[in-house]
């Protein structure tokens, strides 16, 4: 059954036709058993979505294009693992739209930057990056702690990303500017941001409106310490 | 005055239009390369100013380099290639045409202004929000609107193999800006949406999209291009047809699988990492025969490469394309990916594609193509083309080699081990440690960019000699209303 | 004289466009649409008069007895 190219080659429609079955397979066998295969994404416990806060502080993370020069996946190659601690699993990015994995590293990964470093280190090296670590190459973002943060469509953005699969609770919406108040209040009470959202950090100096630095630097925070590895349920993350 | 035989066949104002605007994106993208080429050397040159850090800017080089400048170049040569071999005039009239300009051209303006002013959906080349994607979807189906239509009304029975490419390039791209870009916009009149994919998937989505980006905007498009140019300047036929044909096919099935490689050692399942190295791997086979057909499309003519600078361009282009389409695959294989991942080696082996074969592919057309638009008997000068193919080529070569340097060394000190079993390297030395090849790597930058603007010179006063054009040397009360 | 079919294709798209970037900019929530609300109505303002020129200019040059070409 061979067919001469010259039937192709004559016809524009059965051209873009098999043009269009033969760049279809490939794409269709990787991707589409990425969400049909259950164990893709590991089950494990900890993973939540981000709190208001630190899913604003992720906005701008995106907005001032951090991608391109931080990735937020830790190979599992053996000097990766000692230099930013345990690899990453598909799961920590399950609530993440879109990933940030990143391709390039011009700083280093910050996949589990949460804790590494006080938060007051980290409004410090936003402001000026060579401050604390003088060979750095990062560009200064003092803009951010003197811009206030936007919170005017704080519960259309969660509302947004519930739609996409991100499990905001009703109530975690209807207390979303709450919430996000108080992670930027050091003072304020988090029992039941705490509840809603295990292990965020609260931020900021409580003396006035949350800054986007506050949100950002609250995100940072989170970063990679929302599974504990320690923890014997986690243990098997065999894909 | 109406003698048909002096109308014009074919609708080439809207390629002049595609011409300028290549030429111009050139420039602002290699400006801005270089911007960010000293940003990464001295980090104060971007004034501290929010607009100008790299995160906001890189995304302008990358648009403006792929998008910009290779897809005005893909648009002004594909309208140009497809009305000659199908012998026919542009299906869809001027209008359309003209549209296809212009929106394309307002949608780049819009996506760099956005970027600057913080708005991005934070994939790379795929930047712009859901709106400006929706735009970009307009103008792409006018564009295979009008494409498609000029091959189906062609005069020729054959569809010639420069059309295949740039069909299945035009139907490939419009799969995979949509299949990327499915968001929900947080309302109609908020510029910022979230990406209906998440993690791992969007990561498996994002590098089908980014490598086909690849494969299909930067390599099946510019090889029309080079299906086309390279005989026609050449005066020799396609080295084999039997070649284009398997590699056609094994090249538009092949790349499509390739994406996973960019995600080596991640959480991406394993599976699906290995079928992307090994096709990957394959890819290697399907790009050489490119290659081969492009420069074994010289025999017995090689003695043009003295005589004609267009010609040298793509032939060198071609070269760089096989160099590149052989580190590749190297690269795509998973105990290699391990050192060059996230280093700058990645940065130099997209340069010597993007310059070694899409600029220097587009330059080459660029060439043949402006004393013909403007109907001028040659170009201006053919030394300072030469000046530009070697300035250039000496730009790529500093940026390549300081990159293939930067790159290992970067991977090899943050794998390094002391006597003791710590990493003997903080990340911070790292950064310290490439800072010579970063300069080294700017300069190339501005070599790169001093040719391109010897170009621009070349190419105005080109289009300022006198015209060979009998119509347009009439007095003006009798020429015809030209563009 | 007759007029395209993609010079009527294209005016319609005009319409439509303008009409969305004033829509876009009047409820726009931040710069970006704002701004890309207004430039979209601009850029359909600008085409649709280049249009209309283009069909002048070409009804014009068939009175006079000439070609008309881009």
């Amino acid at each position: 059954m061979f067919i001469r190219h010259e039937t192709i080659e004559k016809n524009a429609f059965l051209m873009l036709l098999l043009t269009l079955v033969v760049i279809s397979i490939g794409g269709l066998v990787e991707v589409v058993p990425l969400f049909t295969i259950e164990t893709t994404v590991e089950h494990v416990t900890g993973v939540r979505p981000y709190s208001p806060l630190e899913s604003r502080g992720r906005d701008i993370y995106i907005r001032e294009g951090c991608y391109n020069c931080h990735s937020q996946m830790i190979r599992a190659l053996r000097d990766e693992v000692e230099r930013y601690g345990h690899y990453s699993i598909a799961a920590e990015s399950m609530y993440d739209h879109p990933f940030q994995w990143g391709s390039k590293r011009i700083g280093p990964d910050l996949a589990r930057v949460g804790g590494k470093y006080s938060s007051d280190w980290h409004y410090a090296h936003m402001a000026n990056a060579q401050s604390m670590v003088p060979e750095s190459l990062m560009p200064h973002y003092a803009f951010l702690a003197e811009t206030v943060l936007d919170t005017d469509d704080l519960v259309k953005r969660l509302k947004a990303q519930r739609m996409v699969g991100v499990p905001y609770s009703d109530e975690a919406i209807a207390n979303a500017l709450a919430d996000l108040r108080t992670q930027a209040d050091p003072a304020a009470d988090n029992a039941a941001l705490l509840k809603r959202y295990p292990k965020a950090v609260q931020v900021g100096r409580g003396d006035g409106p949350a800054t986007e630095l506050d949100a950002l630097v609250a995100y940072l925070q989170v970063l990679g310490t929302m599974v504990d590895f320690a923890d014997p349920a986690n243990e098997n993350l065999r894909q | 005055m109406s003698d048909l035989a002096l109308a014009p066949r074919y609708n080439d104002a809207v390629v002049k239009k595609f011409v300028i605007a290549t030429v111009f994106w050139a420039v602002v993208a290699f400006l801005v390369g270089v911007i960010l080429a000293s940003e990464l050397a001295w980090p104060s040159v971007n004034l501290g100013l929010s607009f100008t850090n790299f995160g906001r800017l890189r995304p302008v080089h990358t648009s403006a380099a792929i998008f910009a400048f290779g897809g005005s170049a893909l648009f002004g040569t594909s309208f140009y290639i497809v009305q000659r071999t199908c012998r026919v005039r542009l299906f869809g009239g001027e209008a359309l045409a003209n549209f296809i300009f212009w929106g394309y051209q307002f949608f780049i303006v819009m996506a760099a202004l956005s970027y600057v002013m913080g708005f991005s959906q934070g994939q790379e080349y795929a930047e712009p929000e859901w709106h400006l994607d929706l735009w970009l979807t307009v103008v792409w189906v006018t564009y295979g609107v009008v494409f498609i239509g000029t091959v189906f009304k062609r005069e020729e029975p054959h569809i010639y193999v420069a059309n295949w490419f740039f069909m299945a390039f035009i139907l490939t791209i419009a799969v995979l800006h949509i299949g990327n870009n499915l968001a929900v916009p947080v309302s109609l009149f908020t510029a910022k949406s979230y990406n209906v994919a998440s993690g791992v998937q969007n990561a498996m989505i994002q590098w089908w999209y980014g490598h086909n980006a690849v494969g299909f905007f930067l390599t099946a498009g510019f090889l029309g291009m080079m299906y086309y140019f390279i005989p026609k300047a050449s005066g020799r036929p396609v080295y084999s047809y039997r070649i284009s044909i398997v590699h056609f096919w094994s090249l538009v099935f092949m790349y499509i699988w390739a994406g996973p490689h960019h995600l080596h050692w991640t959480a991406l399942p394993d599976w699906t990492q290995t079928l992307g190295m090994a096709f990957s791997i394959m890819l290697w086979m399907p790009s050489w025969g490119g290659m081969i057909n492009g420069i074994m499309t010289l025999s017995g003519a090689w003695d043009k490469l003295r005589t004609d600078p267009g010609l040298r361009f793509s032939v060198t282009a071609v070269g760089f394309y096989g160099m590149a389409t052989f580190e590749g695959p190297v690269m795509s294989i998973r105990d290699v990916n391990a050192l060059s991942h996230y280093t700058d080696w990645g940065i130099g082996h997209v340069h010597s594609g993007a310059l070694g074969w899409v600029a220097f592919i587009s330059f080459g057309a660029l060439y043949y193509l402006v004393p013909v638009l403007w109907k001028r008997e040659a170009l201006y000068s053919k030394t300072l083309a030469s000046w530009h193919f070697w300035t250039a080529t000496l730009g790529i070569v500093f940026y390549i080699t300081s990159m293939w340097v930067a790159g290992i060394m970067q991977g090899l000190m943050w794998r390094a081990y002391d006597s003791f079993g710590f990493l003997q390297y903080s990340f911070s030395e790292s950064v310290s440690a490439v800072h010579p090849y970063y300069v080294i790597r700017m300069l190339g930058g501005v070599l790169f960019l001093a040719g391109m603007l010897i170009m621009v010179y070349n190419l105005i006063q080109t289009v300022r000699s006198p015209t060979t054009d009998k119509r347009e040397a009439m007095p003006a009360g009798v020429a015809l209303a030209g563009e | 004289m007759e007029v395209e079919a993609g010079d009527i294709v294209a005016g319609a798209m005009m319409l439509v466009f303008g009409l969305i970037g004033l829509v876009l900019a009047s409820g726009a929530t931040d710069n970006e649409m704002y701004v890309f609300g207004l430039s979209l109505a601009g850029f359909a303002a600008v085409f649709g008069v280049g249009l209309i020129r283009r069909h002048f200019d070409k009804a014009e040059a068939y009175a006079r007895g000439e070609d008309w070409h881009v």
